[in-house]
C-alpha cells in the first residue's frame, strides 16, 4: 500500500516538478495531514459506513478505515456530517487557441484541429473554479470548444494553483472531442457537410497510419492527421446538440470503428430505443427546457404539442435512459446556471433517479468513462484525497456543502455560520422562582426583545460590543420590580452573563440559541413540483401523430375496389389486392382472388379506388439542418442519409396524401451536389435509418443554370461557376479527376499484397469515390435543369462518358430536347404546371410531360414541396388536362414511373404479386380534385387512416389541454422564443407556413 | 342554328387565330362585341340563379340580355343578325375571378425588373395596381385559358402597401382592362411578432422585418402607424373639403374612398389575434373591412359574422400552420366558415403564374366538404361581391357583363377543357405562350418522325 501511494504521490508532483520555480524565501512546510472523525462516510454509491476515520495525508486518502487516528494528524471532526467522493464533471468547456492560421501544416479546413488539446487553455478560470468547487466538484475534464475534430481533452483537479504548485492534472488526454459543427462562411455549412468532413479526415487518419507504416514512400507530415494517428486509442466524443444527432455521431463511430461516448442534449428520451441499441455511453446534461410560453392564449395557440411533451417529461429523461440499461454520466455543461444542478439533480430523483444512482452519475460513471476510476469517484485507501463533507445527504433538500476536499486541500464552502449574537435565545432568567415559564431573547444589532412567559419586556440602554451585549429591562417578570441591569458574553455557543436585580444582587444568567423553524423554502419546492410526470413509453416521433407502438404489417384484403396497378393493365373495377407480410400476395379481378384464411379482414372497398403507394421523385422533407452545402460547387461527398429527420410532420401529412416513398434530394446550389437517399415513408420508426430503402440504386444531385451559377441570390458571387459555361467545364474537369481516381484505386487494389505493403496507397476522397461510381453506372444522377441547352450539354456528357443519366429534375424546357432525353437518360421528372418564377423557366408549358412521354421519355411528377407532396394525385392529373394522357399513365407519373427512375421499379410504384405492400385507398378517382385519401399503407403496415387521424386530432386537443394547464400553473412562465434555446430543443419545431421550397429551395440559401 | 353550322363557326374562330403571330403576348385583343349572341342548349351554371338544363342566354353589348330556361324562346334584339351557337352538351359559366393576385404587376418573379409590387416605404396607398398593368403580360391570356376572367391585383409590401384593382383578362390598355381601379387600400395589419417563424405572406409585419428587439411593441407602433395614416387622412380630408386651397395628398387622397365607405380596406390578416384586432380597428373606424388570408377566421366567426366582415380564404392549398394542426387545416377552412355563416369567397394564396389553378382549390374546398354549389359561387360571384364588382360580374343574369365561357365539363374536374370565353361579350382567344411553345415542339418532333 505504502509503495502505491509513493507511486501516485509521484505521479502528481512530477506534473509540477520541472516548471516549479524557486521559492523566495525559507520553504513553506505544510504537513498536508488530516484526520476527519465521526463522519457517515459514503465511500462509493451504495457503500456508506460509520464510524470510521478519513486519513488523508499528502493530497491522497491514506486511510479509511475504524484505526486509531494517527498521532501528528490533524483532527477535524465531523460528527454529524456525511462525506463523499469528490464529483466529476466529465464535459468542461474550455476556450483553447484556434491554431495559428498561418502553419504550414494545418488542415486545410479550420473545423479540423485534433492536434490542440485543453492543456493549450487557460483550463478552467478561476471563477468557474470556484463556483463547481461550491457544488462539490473536484476533477473535471476540460475540452476545447470550436470546430469538427477540437482536440483531446485533459483531467485536471479543481485546486487552486499556487506560486509553486501548478493545478494537478490527472490526465493529458483522456479523450477526443468531435460535434457536428457548421461555419457561416464556408465549407461545411450543412449539418451533412459537416458529417462528411469529418468522415472524410477519419479516413484520411486510417491512410495516413497505413502510409506512416509503409516504409518508402511515406507523405509529407502533416500535424492533424499525425495527431489523430496519435490519438487512435483514445474513445472519441461527440458534443450532439439533439438526439438525432447522437444517432448520426454513432453511425460515423461505427463506421470508423471507434468507441464513442455522447455528450447529449437532454433530450434523449425522444429516441430511448435506437440510442439503448447502439449501446455507447452518454454524458447528460441537466438543464431542462424553459416552460412553454402561455402568457396569452395566443401564445398558448403558437406551443406545439411536442414542445409541451418535451417539457414535461425532460426532468424523466436520466430515469428513462437509466431503465433502458444506457450507461450514463451526468455533467453541469449546458445548465444555464450552473448553482440550478442540484435542483435538476432533485428534478431527476423526483422522477425515480434513486440517491445511489445520482451519486454514481456524478463519480464513479464519470472516473469510469475518463479512467481514472484508480483515483478518483470513490473513497479508498491510495485515492486521491478529493472528497465533499456534507451536511446530510448530499442531494438532499436542506443538505450544505460544508467543505470540498481537492488533493488534500481543504476548500470551505459553507463554513458554520457565525451569527454572532444575533438570533433568538432561550435563556434561564435567573429569577429565584424559576417556573417553567419561556423567556426569550431577541437581539438583532442593538435592538434587543425580551419576552418572559407572556410579558414583552423592554430593553433600554443597549450597549452592544462584537462578543458582548449590555442592557437594561424594567418590569416584574424578572421577579422584581424595577431596572434590571443585564451583560452577557459569548462563551461557546452559548450566552453566558450576569443580572443585577433591582436589589443590587448579581445574578448568573446563560442562554442557548432557540431553534430554528422549519425550512420554508423547502416546503414550497416541495409543493411546487407535484407528482412526477408518467414514464409511460412515450409514441414516436414524439408529438401528435407518433405511434406508441408502431402498427404491424397484417394480413389483410382489399376487395371490390377500382384498381390502378400502373403496370400495363390500365384500371381494373372491382379489383382486390391480398396482402400478407407486408407484401402483396394479389392483384387483379376480384374473380381471380385465391383463397384467404378465416379471420383475415376484408375492406370492402366498393365505389373506392386503389393505387399504388405514391412515389415522390424530388422531395427535400426531412433533411435535418441544411438541405444544400453551399460551400463548395462539388460536394458529391455529403449525403442525405446522413441527415434524415424523421420528426418532421410532413412525413404524417404525406402519407395523408397517399405518399409512401420519397427521393429526398440535396438543393442545387451546386453543379455537383450530395448523394441523395431513396426514402420509405416509414413514419414512427425509432431509427431513422431504417426509412432508407434499402438496395435502392444510389443516386445523386446534380444542378444546372441559373442555381449553381448562384444568379438569383444577392451579392457578388464570387464562387467558380458563374456561367453555364462554368458549369459545364466543372462538371467535365470533376468526371476527369474522377476517372484518374478511379483508375488509380484499381491499379493499387490489383497489385500483389507483397508490393501493395512497399507502396503508398492511394488517398481515399469521398467526394471522388462518389462519382467514380457514378462513372461506373452505380450511382444514378438526378439533375436539376432547366434550359435545354443544358439538357443537351449533360446529354452530351453522359455520352461522352458513357453514362446513362438518371433522371433531368425539373426538366422544365424537356419538351424541346425530349429526343436526346429519350437516348441519354432513363427519365424525367417536372413539375406539371408551374412557371415564370425565375427567368429559365419562363418557358415552361404544363404540356411538359404529356410532350416528353409522347417522344418516350419515361416522366414523373414530383413535389420539390412539402405542400404540392401532398397532391401528387391530381397533379398527375395534368397530364390528362394537358396533352391528352390516358389517365392510367397519368397515375404511372407518380407510382411506377418514379420507382423506374429511382430503380424501385421491382419493389413498389405498382400492384404486382411480390411488391411492397405499399397502397393508397381513394374515396374518388384519384386523378380528380373530388379524392381524398383514406387510408395509406408502407409495406403493409396501415400509416395513415381517416379515422386513427380523427382520434389522434381527439387526443391532440386534451393532451395540449392539459398540458397548457401544467405550463401555465408551473412557476416562472417564461418565453421559450430565445433563439439559443430554440435549436436544442425545438429542432424539429417550426409553425410551418405556406412557405415553397419549389425548385430546390432555390439558388439562395 | 344546326350543328354542322356551329362546326362552321368554330372553325371560322379557329381560322382567324390561325393567322395570327405565334405567341399570345403578340396576340390581338378580342375586338368589341358587334352584333348579339345566342348560347343554346347549354347546362347553364348561373350561380346566383341555378342550374339550367338546355337553358339559352344571350348578350349584346357586352351585357347579358335573358338568361332562359329550356324551351323558351329568346327576345333577341332586332336589327343586327346574331351569332347563335348550339352548345349542347356544353357548359356554360360565369367568368372565374381570382379574387388576389399579382397578376399583370409581374413578368419573372425572380427578376426584379419585371417586378411593380411594391413602393418605396411602409405607407403607400397612393401605389393603385391597375397602373402599372402590363397588358400584354404572358401570364393573363394563361390565367384566361383555365376560366379566369376577371382578377383582384393586389400590391404587396409595407403596411399600406396601395390600392388594390379589377382587372378583367383582356384589353389592349389599362383603361381597357379595369373595372375597378381603386378597389380599396391594402392593408397589412401586422401580427404580433412572436408569430415571428412565419417566413413570408401577409402577417409579417413590420416589427419582424426591423429586427425591434421588443416584439409586442414594434407590432403595436407599426399599427399604430396605419391607424395615424388614416387620422391624418381624414384630417387632410376635412380640411381640404372646408378649404379647397389646402395642397393636394396624393397619399391621403387615395384613402378618401375608403373613409367614405365607398371601397372596402383588405386587411391581410391570417391569425387569430391578427384577424380580431385588425376587424375591430377597421369597423371601429366605420370602414369597411374585408379579411385577406383568413387561416385562422373560423375562430373569429363571431366577430366576424356580427360586422359583416367577409373573407379572401387566400389559398386551400395550403399547409397547416402548425405541427398538431389537422393535416387538412386549409382543405376544411371554407367548409367550417360556411358552416359558421361567415361570408367568404376563394383565392389561390400563389403569385401571378398559378392564377389558373383557381378552380382547384374550390374543388378541394368542395371535396373537404364545402357544398359544390358554394364552391363554384366562391370563385364566381362571392369573389366579384367581396371585390365590389358584384353587380356587374361574377353570374349569369340579365343586365350583367358578358364575362363567360363555355366548357365541356365542370371547372372542377382536370378533365375539363375552356372552349370558349367572352370578356364583355368580345371572344378572346383562349391560346396563349405556352399553348403555342407546344404546338411549336409538337412540330419538332413531327419533323424528327417524318426524316
Amino acid at each position: 500500500m505504502r509503495v502505491r501511494i509513493a507511486v501516485a504521490v509521484a505521479f502528481l508532483t512530477t506534473c509540477g516538478l520541472a516548471q516549479t520555480p524557486p521559492h523566495n524565501g525559507p520553504r513553506p512546510v505544510d504537513p498536508g495531514w488530516h484526520a476527519l472523525t465521526g463522519a457517515h462516510v459514503v465511500l462509493a454509491p451504495g457503500r456508506t459506513v460509520d464510524d470510521v476515520t478519513v486519513v488523508l495525508r499528502n493530497g491522497r486518502i491514506a486511510a479509511v478505515d475504524g484505526g486509531a487516528v494517527p498521532a501528528g494528524a490533524t483532527v477535524i471532526d465531523c460528527t454529524g456530517l456525511w462525506i463523499y467522493p469528490g464529483l466529476i464533471d466529465a464535459f468542461v468547456p474550455t476556450d483553447v487557441p484556434a491554431l495559428d492560421p498561418g502553419a504550414t501544416d494545418r488542415h486545410w479546413n479550420p473545423m479540423i484541429q485534433p492536434q490542440r488539446n485543453a492543456l493549450d487553455g487557460a483550463l478552467v478560470p478561476a471563477d468557474e473554479r470556484a463556483a463547481l468547487r461550491r457544488l462539490g466538484f473536484t476533477t473535471v475534464a476540460c475540452v476545447p470548444t470550436g470546430g469538427i475534430l477540437k482536440g483531446t481533452s485533459c483531467v485536471v483537479q479543481l485546486d487552486e494553483p499556487t506560486a509553486t504548485e501548478p493545478v494537478g492534472i490527472l490526465r493529458r488526454a483522456a479523450y477526443r472531442l468531435a460535434s457536428l459543427q457548421t461555419r457561416r462562411d464556408g465549407y461545411p455549412d450543412s449539418e451533412m457537410g459537416a458529417i462528411a468532413l469529418l468522415r472524410q479526415t477519419l479516413a484520411d487518419a486510417e491512410w495516413y497510419a497505413r502510409c506512416r507504416a509503409t516504409p518508402g514512400a511515406a507523405p509529407r507530415p502533416q500535424a492533424a492527421l499525425q495527431a489523430l494517428v496519435d490519438q487512435q486509442d483514445l474513445p472519441l466524443w461527440f458534443d450532439v446538440q439533439d438526439e438525432l444527432q447522437a444517432l448520426r455521431a454513432l453511425r460515423i463511430a461505427a463506421e470508423f470503428r471507434q468507441q464513442p461516448v455522447l455528450v447529449g442534449s437532454g433530450m434523449e428520451f425522444r429516441r430511448l430505443a435506437a440510442l439503448a441499441a447502439a449501446k455507447a455511453p452518454i454524458v447528460v446534461p441537466l438543464n431542462l427546457p424553459e416552460t412553454p410560453d402561455v402568457s396569452t392564449a395566443a401564445a398558448a395557440e403558437r406551443v406545439s404539442l411536442r414542445q409541451l411533451q418535451s417539457w414535461e417529461q425532460a426532468p424523466t429523461n436520466s430515469k428513462r435512459l437509466l431503465d433502458a440499461g444506457i450507461d450514463i454520466a451526468w455533467t453541469t455543461a449546458r445548465l444555464k446556471d450552473k448553482k440550478d444542478l442540484r435542483a435538476r439533480i432533485r428534478d431527476a430523483m423526483h422522477c425515480g433517479v434513486t440517491a445511489e444512482q445520482a451519486l454514481a452519475l456524478l463519480t464513479t460513471r464519470p472516473a469510469s468513462l475518463l479512467g481514472i476510476g484508480d483515483q478518483a469517484g470513490s473513497l479508498a485507501a491510495g485515492k486521491l484525497a478529493n472528497l465533499v463533507v456534507a451536511t446530510g445527504e448530499l442531494f438532499a433538500e436542506g443538505t450544505e456543502i460544508r467543505d470540498v476536499w481537492v488533493g488534500g486541500v481543504r476548500h470551505e464552502i459553507t463554513p458554520v455560520e457565525d451569527r454572532g449574537l444575533d438570533g433568538t435565545w432561550n435563556w434561564s432568567t435567573g429569577r429565584p422562582t424559576a417556573g417553567a415559564e419561556q423567556a426569550l431573547l431577541t437581539i438583532d444589532g442593538d435592538k434587543v426583545r425580551c419576552k418572559v412567559g407572556d410579558d414583552e419586556l423592554k430593553a433600554t440602554a443597549v450597549d452592544r460590543e462584537p462578543d458582548s451585549v449590555a442592557f437594561r429591562l424594567a418590569g416584574a417578570a424578572l421577579g422584581a420590580d424595577g431596572v434590571h441591569w443585564l451583560r452577557l458574553y459569548r462563551e461557546g455557543d452559548d450566552l453566558a452573563g450576569v443580572r443585577t436585580a433591582p436589589d443590587g444582587q448579581d445574578v448568573a444568567v446563560r442562554a442557548q440559541r432557540a431553534a430554528a423553524s422549519g425550512d420554508e423554502r423547502t416546503a414550497g419546492e416541495r409543493a411546487e413540483r407535484g407528482p412526477p410526470p408518467s414514464l409511460d413509453p412515450l409514441p414516436t416521433p414524439l408529438g401528435g401523430y407518433g405511434f406508441v407502438t408502431p402498427p404491424a404489417a397484417t394480413e389483410f384484403v382489399v376487395a371490390h375496389a377500382t384498381l390502378w396497378p400502373c403496370d400495363g393493365r390500365g384500371v381494373i373495377r372491382g379489383g382486390s389486392v391480398y396482402v400478407r407480410g407486408g407484401r402483396i400476395v394479389y392483384a387483379g379481378p376480384d374473380s381471380g382472388l385465391p383463397e384467404v384464411p378465416d379471420g383475415v379482414p376484408v375492406i370492402d372497398a366498393t365505389g373506392k379506388h386503389l393505387t399504388p403507394g405514391l412515389i415522390d421523385c424530388h422531395s427535400h422533407t426531412g433533411i435535418s439542418r441544411g438541405v444544400n452545402e453551399s460551400g463548395e460547387a462539388v460536394t458529391a461527398e455529403v449525403r442525405i442519409e446522413d441527415v434524415l429527420d424523421p420528426d418532421d410532420v410532413n412525413w404524417y401529412r404525406q402519407l395523408a396524401g397517399g405518399v409512401t416513398t420519397v427521393n429526398q434530394l440535396h438543393g442545387s446550389a451546386n453543379a455537383i451536389g450530395g448523394q441523395s437517399c431513396t426514402t420509405k415513408v416509414r413514419y414512427g420508426v425509432q431509427n431513422p435509418d431504417d426509412m432508407h430503402l434499402a438496395g435502392a440504386p444510389a443516386g445523386i444531385k446534380w444542378a444546372l443554370g441559373e442555381n449553381p451559377r448562384r444568379a438569383n441570390s444577392s451579392g457578388y458571387n464570387s464562387r467558380y461557376p458563374n456561367t453555364r459555361m462554368g458549369v459545364e467545364a466543372l462538371i467535365r474537369d470533376r468526371l476527369a479527376a474522377a476517372t484518374a481516381y478511379q483508375r488509380e484505386q484499381s491499379a493499387y487494389a490489383s497489385l500483389p499484397p507483397a508490393e501493395r505493403a512497399r507502396r503508398q496507397p492511394p488517398r481515399p476522397d469521398l467526394e471522388l469515390e462518389a462519382l467514380a461510381e457514378v462513372l461506373a453506372g452505380t450511382r444514378r444522377i438526378h439533375c436539376h435543369s432547366y434550359r435545354q441547352d443544358e439538357i443537351f450539354m449533360l446529354c452530351q456528357i453522359a455520352r461522352e462518358h458513357g453514362i446513362r443519366i438518371g433522371t433531368f429534375q425539373h426538366v422544365l424546357e424537356g419538351y424541346k430536347v425530349a429526343d436526346a432525353i429519350a437516348e441519354n437518360a432513363i427519365g424525367a421528372s417536372s413539375f406539371s404546371d408551374w412557371w415564370a418564377y425565375k427567368f429559365e423557366v419562363y418557358d415552361a408549358i404544363p404540356d411538359n410531360g404529356a410532350l416528353m412521354f409522347e417522344a418516350g421519355v419515361c416522366v414523373s411528377f414530383n413535389s420539390d414541396s412539402n405542400e404540392h407532396a401532398r397532391r401528387l394525385n391530381t397533379e398527375a392529373g395534368k397530364a390528362v388536362k394537358y396533352g391528352g394522357l390516358p389517365p392510367a399513365e397519368a397515375l404511372c407519373f407518380v407510382t411506377r414511373n418514379p420507382a423506374i427512375q429511382l430503380g424501385i421499379a421491382d419493389r413498389t410504384g405498382s400492384l404486382a404479386t411480390g411488391r411492397d405492400a405499399d397502397l393508397a385507398l381513394w374515396s374518388d378517382d384519384p386523378l380528380s380534385y373530388a379524392a381524398r385519401c383514406e387510408r395509406t399503407w408502407v409495406d403493409g403496415r396501415l400509416l395513415f387512416s381517416l379515422d386513427d387521424d380523427r382520434n389522434a386530432r381527439a387526443a391532440i386537443a386534451r393532451e395540449r389541454q392539459r398540458l397548457l394547464q401544467r405550463a401555465a400553473a408551473a412557476p416562472k412562465g417564461k418565453s421559450s422564443r430565445d433563439d439559443d434555446t430554440k435549436d436544442a430543443y425545438w429542432a424539429a419545431e417550426d409553425l410551418t407556413e405556406d412557405y415553397c421550397c419549389r425548385d430546390c429551395a432555390g439558388g439562395a440559401r | 342554328m344546326s350543328r354542322r353550322s356551329t362546326c362552321l363557326l368554330f372553325a371560322a374562330l379557329a381560322g382567324l387565330v390561325a393567322a395570327a403571330p405565334r405567341s399570345q403576348d403578340l396576340l390581338a385583343k378580342a375586338p368589341p362585341q358587334d352584333r348579339p349572341v345566342l348560347l343554346k342548349n347549354a347546362v347553364l351554371h348561373t350561380v346566383t340563379g341555378g342550374v339550367v338544363l338546355g337553358g339559352s342566354l344571350w348578350f349584346e353589348h357586352g351585357r347579358i340580355g335573358q338568361v332562359l330556361p329550356a324551351d323558351t324562346a329568346p327576345t333577341l334584339p332586332t336589327g343586327v343578325e346574331p351569332l347563335v351557337l348550339d352548345l349542347a352538351g356544353k357548359h356554360v359559366f360565369p367568368g372565374l375571378v381570382s379574387a388576389c393576385t399579382t397578376l399583370g404587376l409581374v413578368e419573372i418573379g425572380a427578376v426584379r425588373q419585371t417586378n411593380d409590387l411594391r413602393e418605396v416605404g411602409e405607407t403607400s396607398p397612393e401605389a393603385t395596381a391597375a397602373v402599372a398593368l402590363n397588358p400584354d403580360s404572358t401570364a393573363i391570356p394563361v390565367a384566361r385559358s383555365n376560366g379566369v376572367l376577371t382578377a383582384g391585383v393586389f400590391p404587396d409590401g409595407g403596411l399600406l402597401p396601395g390600392r388594390a384593382s379589377v382587372i378583367r383578362l383582356d384589353g389592349w390598355t389599362n383603361a381597357d382592362m379595369t373595372v375597378r381601379g381603386a378597389a380599396g387600400p391594402v392593408v397589412a395589419w401586422p401580427a404580433d411578432s412572436r408569430s415571428r417563424r412565419s417566413r413570408r405572406g401577409p402577417d409579417r409585419g413590420e416589427a419582424e422585418r426591423s429586427g425591434d428587439g421588443d416584439g409586442d411593441s414594434a407590432t403595436r407602433k407599426a399599427r399604430r402607424r396605419i391607424d395615424d395614416a388614416f387620422t391624418a387622412a381624414r384630417a387632410w380630408l376635412d380640411a381640404r373639403t372646408a378649404d379647397p386651397t389646402v395642397a393636394l395628398d396624393v397619399r391621403h387622397e387615395a384613402l378618401v374612398d375608403a373613409l367614405r365607405g365607398e371601397v372596402p380596406v383588405f386587411l391581410l390578416a391570417d391569425e387569430q389575434e391578427q384577424i380580431e384586432s385588425a376587424v375591430r380597428w377597421a369597423t371601429s373606424r366605420q370602414l369597411r373591412a374585408v379579411v385577406v388570408g383568413g387561416r385562422d377566421a373560423e375562430a373569429c366567426a363571431t366577430l366576424l359574422r356580427e360586422r359583416n366582415v367577409p373573407v379572401i380564404v387566400n389559398g386551400v392549398h395550403r399547409l397547416p400552420r402548425r405541427d398538431d394542426s389537422a393535416y387538412d387545416e386549409a382543405f376544411t377552412l371554407p367548409a367550417r366558415l360556411a358552416a359558421q355563416g361567415v361570408r367568404f369567397c376563394i383565392g389561390t394564396g400563389s403569385d401571378f403564374s398559378n392564377d389558373r389553378n383557381l378552380p382547384y382549390h374550390a374543388a378541394t374546398a368542395a371535396a373537404f366538404g364545402l357544398d359544390r354549389q358554394r364552391a363554384l359561387r366562391a370563385i364566381t360571384q362571392d369573389a366579384a361581391e367581396i371585390l365590389g364588382v358584384g353587380d356587374r360580374l361574377g353570374s349569369l343574369a340579365p343586365g350583367k357583363e358578358a364575362t363567360l365561357f363555355v366548357a365541356d365539363g365542370h371547372p372542377f374536374d382536370l378533365t375539363t377543357h375552356i372552349e370558349l370565353a367572352f370578356v364583355q361579350g368580345r371572344q378572346v382567344d383562349l391560346r396563349n405562350k405556352q399553348t403555342e411553345l407546344a404546338e411549336k415542339y409538337r412540330e419538332r418532333y413531327r419533323q424528327l418522325r417524318g426524316r
